[in-house]
């Protein structure tokens, strides 16, 4: 038979759902027999299906361009990407043992700086960060939580070892599009979906509510919550309206809100004004408040800062917690879990060169076509060079920049970073993936069952990010036994 | 509710009761035209007067006939009054109010809007023309229906349901307008031998002509349409109607200072004609003061419950 698999390659890197061209691993085998049931017809409509469904519920992203900003269809891979329940259980443990650290470490921060104190990270670090808001100092969010929101992203190497890429910690995005890659797969394989025990996803937007509920500043039994957007212009404008629809609170920009002189933020309501209790804002610290932070900003809130540090109003994620999100602060995390847990970190980070500092300098400018270097302080895959992918010619211009500004730059080896097959032309082929799993924390801790796996649709592309021609699948986490 | 909801569910409601009167009448139109003699003075300008959109119309079309009409009322989007432009608005309201409404209400408005993206060129032929209206009433009412039977009818209800009927109030008035040229003195005896055929057309575009034949039993004349559409409390789109639904939905809402009254000297307006005592003149002069009434409605809406940025 002339499969879909026919000259599938798994040599170059981890395939996530296969061992060998004709082999499945375990966790995988009944999705491939089902996918082999199917015949090339069959699977091109599921895949138009699919389509119809993104245009139709209209999951759209925006991108920003010369010609203006244009809304995008979600671009999604109809196949699945599969992780076996008892390794994800390994990887849940993680992520939250993650998060509880760096929570200890921002409020650590903002008062006493012990971990610097103690010699295990450069006070320097820190006062060159951009994301540190002197502003800041001496406030203590309820239950110390100040990362509320975390977008941790992974990849697994060669070596089938995960390790943690990055945490987003400021205004994490994708988690819609992760809610809504299920709704669409239980359209386009609804026979599969009856068979197989999946990790059930869609309890997210309740316990976000949850979450905000609990860092309200009062425990009265009514509390009022918002979700902040820059609006509609926003590339993840489609999220902030779907995540506020799916809590039933209200979408408000900045103009919506207003602070008073006592302090407390309230909305413009057809009532009069209307007191705010929690804000999830998705408006980076610089444009939150143009009282404290930029001046120029049109779509912060005038006194806001005022009001969170009055403590009338919580915001999620805290003012200041991105100076945990920094590629630099990034390379100590696993000494912060030791330090404040006391415990061994169980996720490994991707081993990390400093530009700060001299000798890894040295290094990286060396080795700069064997390496992946990146600013510390930019999301959405800017400004970064794959070394082994660049020209020559773009790799003395890269060496120049880090040359310059040494402190913001980190550079890591470039991981064979695993595959997934993914539908190219009625075909499948593997394409590069990586996973974004969400993570609460308020009074209690959460991960979602899995979360986005993105996809780089282009062929041997390694940047997975949707501003860059990436894509996502459906994550399913399975129990292997069954099977 | 938010001020600025309140102010995107109103226009949600207005763009979609336009985009649905706009099908309605360009159906209507062209089956009366199959009806009526060739060369009869009910042409297709008729429909651009009544969107008092006359000089955009000559501005951008050198010649009247039905192609250009139905291009400019139908998928100009250039002219925002065009059904395509008031689709796009409605989309463009709702994508920003999701948070206010079931799923479903979102998807129906951007299926349509896909729809009417994807067969822009299909109205060139009438019968395929007509396929397309149809499409796009039937999504209307399928936006209607689902609003009514998935949604709580609080407050964010009651904007949409001020919006609709302001819109709908506001049409009414621009055909009956249109019709009241019928009753002039000076129209040809062609015209008045068809006389019944057009007013028959004019309930058709209000779907109206059932209920006429139950509640006015008499035979279809021009006095007895207009006073039926103008003071009718039971037709949807008759304007008392209109406005008691209006009614309805402000009295439920908080901080409606100053509204009530506008209303109540509205249906003053409306209840003090007779059709069969005034003349065409008096008649056209009557319908521009509702007109102006139901702006200065409008106005007072914006002014008691929309996003004013600035005052407190």
């Amino acid at each position: 038979m002339k499969s879909i698999w026919e000259n599938y390659k798994t040599e170059a890197a981890y395939d996530e759902l296969m061992h060998s061209e004709f082999q499945p691993r375990p966790v995988s085998n009944r999705l491939c027999q089902y996918l082999n049931s199917l015949n090339k017809g069959d699977i091109d409509k599921r895949k138009i299906a699919a389509e119809l469904a993104i245009m139709e519920m209209g999951i759209s992203f925006t991108v920003y361009s010369d010609e203006g900003n244009i809304d995008r269809a979600w671009p999604f891979d109809i196949i699945p990407r599969i992780i076996e329940a008892g390794e994800w259980r390994m990887i849940e443990k993680g992520l939250k043992q993650r998060l509880t650290a760096l929570n200890h470490f921002i409020s650590d921060v903002y008062s006493e700086q012990a971990f610097i104190k103690a010699g295990k990270m450069p006070g320097e670090i820190i006062n060159s960060s951009k994301n540190f808001r002197k502003e800041c100092v001496g406030m203590q969010p309820r239950h110390n939580v100040w990362a509320n929101i975390c977008g941790t992203d992974l990849v697994r190497d060669k070596d089938g070892v995960m390790y943690v890429l990055e945490d987003n910690l400021r205004v994490p995005s994708g988690v819609s599009y992760m809610l809504e890659n299920r709704v669409i797969t239980k359209r386009v394989f609804p026979e599969l979906l009856q068979d197989i025990d999946i990790l059930p996803i869609d309890d997210y937007p309740t316990q976000l509510y949850d979450m905000l509920v609990s860092i309200a500043p009062h425990q009265n039994s009514k509390v009022r919550i918002v979700v902040l957007t820059p609006g509609v212009y926003n590339s993840a404008y489609f999220e902030h309206a779907y995540l506020a629809q799916q809590m039933g609170v209200q979408l408000v920009e900045g103009n919506d809100l207003i602070v008073k002189n006592d302090d407390c933020v309230y909305m413009r309501t057809i009532e009069g004004l209307e007191k705010v209790d929690v804000i999830y804002r998705r408006i980076d610290d610089d444009f939150l408040d143009p009282e404290v932070f930029r001046k120029d900003s049109t779509l912060g809130v005038r006194g806001l800062m005022r009001a969170w540090k009055a403590g009338n109003v919580a915001l999620a994620n805290a003012p200041g917690a991105g100076v945990a999100d920094d590629k630099v602060v990034y390379a100590y995390v696993p000494e912060m879990i030791r330090y404040y847990l006391n415990e061994e970190p169980i996720l490994p980070n991707v081993p990390t060169y400093l530009c700060s500092d001299k000798d890894q300098l040295d290094y990286v400018l060396k080795h700069l076509s064997e390496l992946v270097a990146k600013p510390a302080n930019e999301s959405g895959g800017y400004g970064m060079i794959v070394g082994p992918h660049a020209t020559h010619k773009e790799v003395e211009a890269f060496r120049e920049i880090i040359k310059k500004d040494p402190r913001n730059y980190i550079a890591q080896p470039t991981l064979a970073i695993s595959t997934a097959p993914t539908l190219c032309k009625g075909k499948l082929e593997p394409r590069h993936i990586d996973l974004r799993p969400f993570i609460l924390q308020g009074e209690d801790i959460f991960v979602t069952a899995g979360g986005l796996t993105r996809v780089a649709l282009t062929k041997g592309s390694l940047v997975v990010n949707s501003s860059q021609g990436g894509g996502s699948k459906d994550t399913w986490i399975i129990n292997g036994e069954e099977h | 509710m938010l001020s600025r909801s309140a102010e995107r569910l109103y226009w949600l409601a207005r763009y979609l009761e336009r985009t649905e009167n706009i099908a309605r009448l360009v159906n209507v139109h062209m089956n009366l035209l199959m009806d009526l003699p060739k060369g009869v003075e009910m042409g297709w300008l008729q429909l651009v007067r009544i969107n008092a959109a006359e000089q955009e119309f000559r501005e951008k079309y050198n010649s009247v006939n039905e192609r250009t009409v139905t291009r400019f009322l139908l998928t100009d989007e250039s002219y925002a009054g065009s059904l395509f432009s008031s689709l796009i608005a409605a989309r463009e309201n709702i994508r920003t109010s999701r948070d206010l409404l079931p799923d479903e209400a979102w998807q129906q408005v951007n299926e349509m809007y896909l729809f009417a993206k994807n067969n822009l060129d299909s109205i060139g032929s009438r019968r395929s023309r007509v396929l397309f209206l149809n499409e796009i009433l039937k999504g209307c009412q399928r936006f209607t229906g689902l609003l009514s039977g998935y949604m709580s009818h609080h407050h964010p209800y009651r904007f949409i349901g001020i919006g609709k009927h302001l819109e709908r109030a506001d049409m009414t008035t621009r055909i009956l307008d249109l019709a009241s040229l019928l009753l002039a003195e000076s129209r040809s005896d062609e015209l008045r031998q068809y006389e019944t055929i057009l007013w028959m057309n004019i309930l058709k575009s209000l779907n109206a002509l059932l209920m006429y034949r139950q509640h006015v039993r008499s035979r279809i004349n021009g006095d007895d349409v207009l006073n039926f559409l103008l003071l009718n409390k039971n037709l949807p789109r008759a304007v008392r109607c209109c406005l008691g639904e209006i009614a309805d939905c402000v009295n439920k809402l908080p901080n409606h200072v100053g509204l009530p009254e506008k209303l109540d000297e509205l249906k003053l307006t409306v209840n003090a004609i007779d059709t069969r005592q005034t003349t065409q003149l008096q008649l056209r002069e009557i319908l521009d003061d509702l007109q102006n009434k139901l702006g200065g409605l409008h106005a007072q809406i914006a002014e008691n419950w929309f996003l004013r940025v600035g005052v407190e």
